[in-house]
């Protein structure tokens, strides 16, 4: 019995010294598996030669913030890990995110100043950063100039305001009544970048959110004031799931999407053409607003080897990475000197609107897609609120009404 | 008595139809999700029976095309200096005169920016138009058919396995038919879009299926995804079969043959286990394992389980359910024939192996299929355990893995239906094949699984 009990201890300890300087990196499935592998095989592997560090990319394909919250938990999180600025707030105010001010501090080639400064505010808590921003996205105006050369409309521009857009979207909807001007999703997600534009902000000093602020107004009734027209319609009213996917059927003319519509249209309809514009500027304040979509590389608190972390975090985020994930369209960089990159230069339509999506993040009232801790139950008295008001089961004030109520129970619990 | 006879009749003609009613309304969904897995677009609203890819004009077409290109008719391709021969026909009204379409072979792949990572040689670069001519013009009921033909040559010297191409015309000139059906009509019926002219008869009729097995591939090893996860989950079944077959049927055995002191406190545990559902002992198993069984697994040189199929098979190694088949089918054997082999002399092993295990086959047979069923089927506790790499995941979690890649990013259904068809089929065949023995699994156990 002492034997196989000295047997074990022994086992125990030659597995301890065993670990290895491994550090594991954990994020989305399906596509980002490969872009990621490859990112590790092309750059990271190279550049940790000699270091005695290795790379694990762990793709999960379950949904990403369920599984970190429980692997967080359970103590079997990877190092490095993918938050969305949806979440992040969450698991930062719990603890479990590593502070990176000492590490950029220490570092020579990660500098905070580098990155897009709405990006690198959104994961900042209390005057400490806790994410590096991989990626980013934002909304710009998609349309598809076929519709507009039918209607003899000039294409919508970067001078628009809200008015001016009107009227070309209402003459595009006036070629056919199949044919609509702008995709109108009722979701925050989108709408969200319209009241921004007027001057709302979704929660005020006070903690509080006051959706009878005139600028809110101003936008809602713009926005679900398109319904009515028929200058607009929602997706689910032409039996589409989303806003890109009734541009991509050519039944509208415009809608308000990210650069994700850009591998939509590649895999359904390729040979739309398209362009993007950026938001048309509210009127009245002269200002555009937008919605930054970002995730970031966090890493994780109870980690054993957070120096081997910072290193590959330093590789992942560097700009020759940046540069390769940009040039082959695969997502917007986070870093400031890309804005110059050749790549944003060319002129094929889904470079430009790469552009116009990157442009979109430091121009006008831009927030981040993140409503304090809250998460989505904030969005949702207002989604309905839109879904009322242009299914014309409630009028604006009454669906407002009744949104304000819904919030301040939840604000006020 | 004809009277009689007619009422028979009726009834067995009321008990047919209801039948027929049943299969249609269980086969439909079925059928349905088939030929929605063959379409380009699967959720195309009206949805129709009349699908591109089951027209055998297209057949003949599609293996024609590659063939002529210098590729496999079956499987596709267009060979160095191959030389394809293509057909449009557009409808124009009298008042307007028909226009040749404009050719273009695009820089385009399935599969979006990732699949681009993988091309080596694009059509584009090699793929040129030669001999657009207008062949036939002939009035059709209010204006005219104008048919143009055109070659596509492959100029380079490379294979290539997937030649995309683009026809645009002017507005107003409508597309009728072509060689081979396009895959998608835009531009408010401008353009037609071939996926691939050349793809050969089964990347054509099965092209969501193809998809899935190309699309979908390791990085680090550059092996196909999909058929590792066939293999994993294959592996998993049978493991969990031959674990399932083995214990069952010696603890069923010994609770029903043998004495021994704790027997009923042994069978009640094993019935209370029953009653527990998984999502209370979830949290706990996942400790266990986390920790490699109370450190035994360090034993063994790993420090968890987790991610790994030996925690598992492990923490599946014997379902109660199992085991209360068994029991209760030795239960029913008569005593006699195991009194006989002792007299004879034999082991309680030799009764068990020689004797009784022999016997078992038919409860042995439903636990096969009904723990092979489970086992192909399960979800919840997989995804949990395996995490990474993407090569180790069984099927299941490979089809969510595609559902990320397909349903979040781009909308395209067709390859996560053709995914979700394939994982269907082993179940389906196997019902099929071993019909009488769920039968009979319900009836040893009274409840199913």
């Amino acid at each position: 019995m002492k034997r196989l009990t000295l047997a074990l201890v022994v086992v125990l300890l030659v597995s301890f010294a065993a670990s290895a300087q491994q550090v594991r990196i954990g994020g989305h499935g399906g596509s980002d598996t490969i872009i990621v592998e490859e990112m590790i095989e092309l750059f990271v592997k190279p550049a940790l030669e000699g270091t005695g560090i290795t790379v694990q990319y762990e793709p999960i394909s379950d949904d990403f913030q369920r599984y970190i919250v429980n692997a967080l938990s359970a103590g079997t999180a990877p190092d490095l890990f993918y938050m969305d600025i949806f979440w992040a707030g969450s698991l930062i105010s719990s603890g479990v995110v590593e502070p990176l001010d000492e590490y950029i501090a220490k570092s020579d080639v990660l500098k905070a100043e580098d990155f897009i400064d709405t990006l690198v505010d959104a994961f900042t808590y209390e005057g400490k950063i806790y994410g590096i921003p991989k990626d980013f996205n934002t909304l710009a105006l998609f349309y598809n100039k076929d519709l507009f050369d039918l209607a003899g409309v000039e294409y919508p521009s970067n001078d628009d305001t809200w008015d001016t857009l009107y009227e070309k979207l209402e003459k595009v909807a006036a070629i056919d009544p199949s044919i609509y001007g702008l995709a109108l999703q009722p979701e925050y997600a989108r709408f969200g970048a319209l009241a921004h534009a007027a001057g709302f902000v979704p929660i005020g000093p006070d903690g509080k959110t006051n959706l009878s602020d005139p600028a809110f107004i101003e936008a809602f009734k713009w926005y679900t004031g398109m319904a009515e027209t028929g200058v607009g319609v929602m997706p689910a009213d032409i039996s589409q799931g989303w806003g890109g996917g009734a541009l991509a059927s050519e039944q509208v003319a415009a809608a308000l999407e990210g650069a994700w519509m850009i591998g939509v249209f590649k895999s359904d309809a390729p040979n739309m053409q398209y362009g993007a514009t950026l938001l048309p500027k509210n009127p009245r304040t002269g200002q555009r607003g937008n919605l930054t979509f970002t995730v970031a590389w966090g890493m994780n608190a109870a980690s054993a080897n957070k120096e081997a972390a910072f290193k590959v975090l330093e590789i992942l985020t560097s700009e020759e990475v940046q540069q390769w994930v940009l040039e082959r369209g695969l997502a917007i960089p986070s870093r400031k000197a890309l804005a110059d990159n050749p790549y944003f230069l060319q002129d094929s339509a889904e470079a430009q609107a790469n552009r116009i999506v990157f442009l979109g993040a430091s121009d006008g009232n831009v927030l981040p897609y993140r409503f304090g801790q809250y998460g989505g139950e904030w969005m949702d008295p207002i989604n309905q609120a839109l879904s009322a008001v242009m299914s014309k089961q409630a009028t604006v004030e009454e669906a407002l009404a009744e949104a304000q109520a819904q919030l301040d129970a939840l604000m006020g619990r | 008595m004809h009277d009689l006879k007619a009422r028979r009749w009726a009834n067995v003609a009321a008990i047919y139809c209801f039948l027929l009613l049943l299969s249609v309304l269980f086969m439909g969904p079925f059928v349905f999700a088939f030929l929605s897995s063959l379409k380009d677009n699967p959720t195309e609203w009206p949805p129709s029976l009349l699908v591109n890819q089951l027209r055998p004009a297209n057949w003949a077409a599609s293996y024609r095309l590659a063939k002529q290109g210098g590729g496999n008719g079956f499987t596709g391709g267009m060979g160095p200096g191959g030389s394809l021969e293509f057909e449009v026909t557009y409808w124009t009204s009298p008042d307007q005169e028909p226009v040749p379409p404009d050719i273009v072979i695009p820089k385009r792949v399935q599969g979006g920016a990732v699949m681009a990572l993988r091309v080596t040689h694009w059509a584009a670069d090699y793929v040129q138009v030669a001999d657009l001519e207008e062949v036939r013009r002939e009035p059709s009921a209010d204006g005219f058919l104008t048919t143009y033909r055109f070659r596509l040559v492959n100029t380079g010297d490379v294979a290539l396995d997937t030649v995309p191409m683009d026809l645009t015309v002017p507005m107003r000139q409508q597309f009728v038919s072509a060689t081979l059906s396009p895959n998608r009509i835009e531009r408010l019926g401008r353009t037609q879009s071939w996926n691939n002219v050349s793809a050969g008869l089964l990347p054509y009729v099965f092209g969501n299926y193809a998809r899935v097995f190309r699309e979908n591939y390791s990085v680090s090893t550059g092996r196909g995804l999909f058929l590792l996860w066939i293999r994993n989950s294959v592996f998993l079944a049978i493991t969990r079969v031959l674990t399932t077959l083995l214990f069952a049927s010696m603890a069923g055995y010994a609770l029903a043959r043998l004495d021994f002191r704790g027997k009923g406190a042994i069978f009640a545990f094993l019935l209370f286990s029953m009653m527990i559902p998984q999502q209370v002992t979830f949290i706990s198993n996942y400790l266990v394992l986390r920790d490699g069984v109370f450190g035994l697994s360090r034993l063994f040189g790993m420090p968890t389980l987790l991610n790994t199929y030996a925690g598992l098979i492990i923490s599946g190694l014997v379902g109660a359910s199992s085991v209360f088949i068994m029991k209760q089918f030795f239960e029913r054997l008569p005593a006699s024939m195991e009194e006989s082999a002792r007299i004879d002399g034999a082991s309680t092993y030799t009764v068990f192996f020689r004797i009784m295990l022999p016997l078992a086959k038919p409860p042995l047979g439903a636990l096969t299929i009904l723990t092979f069923q489970g086992v192909w089927n399960e979800f919840f506790w997989p995804l949990v355990v395996i995490t990474s790499p993407a090569d180790k995941y069984p099927l299941t979690i490979g089809l969510l893995n595609l559902q990320r890649a397909y349903g979040s990013a781009t909308f395209d259904w067709g390859p996560i239906l053709a995914g979700t068809f394939i994982s269907a089929l082993p179940v389906i065949v196997l019902f099929i094949v071993f019909q009488q023995y769920f039968v009979e699994g319900i009836s040893f156990s009274g409840t199913k699984g």
